[in-house]
């Protein structure tokens, strides 16, 4: 396996997304570098236990090759639905502050609350 | 201000590193991992009759996880509705896109083939690549192109939203009451009772058809409400 595999891949677009999620003020975008971290934890678990000569693990008779690991594939759906579910409330919960506000910048909506707070 | 991101960049730089060590650890236990993964391997499809592993896995050996992975679908779903009838309860009419025969005539000739594609990944879950939250999302997003096509209204009025919304729940309910069943016979809940058939063919894998299908139709029905919420409340598809 060379350098540039799924996993090395993998870091770079985890670091990449949680530096997004961090530095970047506007709402939308943080929802975007969370998917990308999702995305990079999803990519990192296929390839841990991706095999050149593996087949995927369908049982069938005339199978030439080992199959692979089963486990982390499994782990793979509850991650996928996990951020479904992240993603959907979390883009309705912008939406509500991007009503009240009507901006998605995160430094301004917290001036503003803090505004509201001292009359 | 200048200090505190300096402050998020070491606490994030910190993270990868944590997150490239504990990868790192990952490769070293790779012996026992591949272990773990031989022993559902080479008794999966005898334990459970289902020739795609990954589905042996996550609705046989590990259905306590995938009860309460729905269980956080439902709830997401129940959160979408719940903030956005929140905020506006009106009931003017949706607004449609433009009406444009290209479309129309897409959605037209792309829906069924879309539905039948569902419906085949959740039936043949079990044997093939699919199952119930993919083949659920696969209908659920056909159900979005006909309301591009022929606007949401029309859709909702046809599916009976309030109604499906029950049922989703009551799916939820049908899946533990299944899962409680043994029990009454004396054996541990998630046992399987059903006999498990011939590898390969469609009767095959025990109950996990029947779990297939059920999340199959739940996930249906929340992809929907979801899309459904959002549209309504956007005013506009």
């Amino acid at each position: 396996m060379g350098a540039i595999n799924g996993v090395t891949i993998a870091i770079v677009l985890f670091g990449i997304g949680l530096l997004g999620l961090i530095l970047r003020r506007d709402l939308v975008i943080k929802l975007l570098a969370l998917g990308l971290v999702n995305g990079s934890t999803i990519l990192c678990l296929v390839s841990l236990n991706a095999r050149v000569d593996g087949v995927a693990p369908i049982v069938h008779s005339q199978a030439s090759a080992p199959y692979v690991d089963p486990l982390p594939h499994a782990l793979v759906l509850s991650a996928i639905v996990i951020n479904f579910a992240i993603l959907a409330l979390a883009l309705v919960f912008v939406m509500l502050l991007v009503e009240r506000y009507h901006t998605t910048d995160s430094q301004r909506i917290e001036h503003e609350i803090e505004g509201e707070r001292i009359p | 201000m200048r200090r505190s991101s300096l402050y998020m960049i070491i606490t994030a730089s910190a993270l990868v590193i944590c997150f490239c060590a504990l990868l790192m650890m990952m490769f070293e236990y790779r012996g026992a991992r591949e272990e773990a993964g031989a022993a559902y391997i080479e008794r999966g499809a005898i334990d459970t009759g289902a020739a795609n592993l990954v589905s042996a896995i996550y609705l046989n050996y590990r259905l306590f996880d995938t009860l309460f992975e729905l269980l956080v679908f439902s709830v997401a779903v129940l959160g979408v509705r719940f903030y956005l009838a929140e905020q506006k309860g009106s009931e003017e009419e949706i607004a449609r896109i433009p009406e444009s025969q290209v479309i129309r005539t897409a959605a037209d000739l792309l829906f069924p083939p879309i539905l039948l594609l569902g419906i085949y990944l959740v039936l043949f879950g079990h044997l093939s690549p699919g199952g119930g939250f993919g083949g659920g999302t696969v209908a659920g997003t056909g159900l979005l192109l006909c309301a591009v096509a022929l606007g949401a209204d029309v859709v909702a009025r046809r599916f009976h939203e309030a109604a499906l919304e029950r049922f989703e729940w009551e799916i939820l309910l049908a899946i533990l009451l299944l899962v409680l069943i043994p029990v009454l016979l004396g054996r541990l809940p998630f046992t399987d009772l059903l006999p498990r058939g011939r590898l390969g063919s469609l009767a095959s894998g025990g109950s996990i058809l029947i779990y297939n299908a059920l999340i199959g139709i739940k996930v249906f029905i929340g992809t929907w409400v979801v899309i459904y919420s959002f549209v309504r409340h956007r005013g506009e598809i």
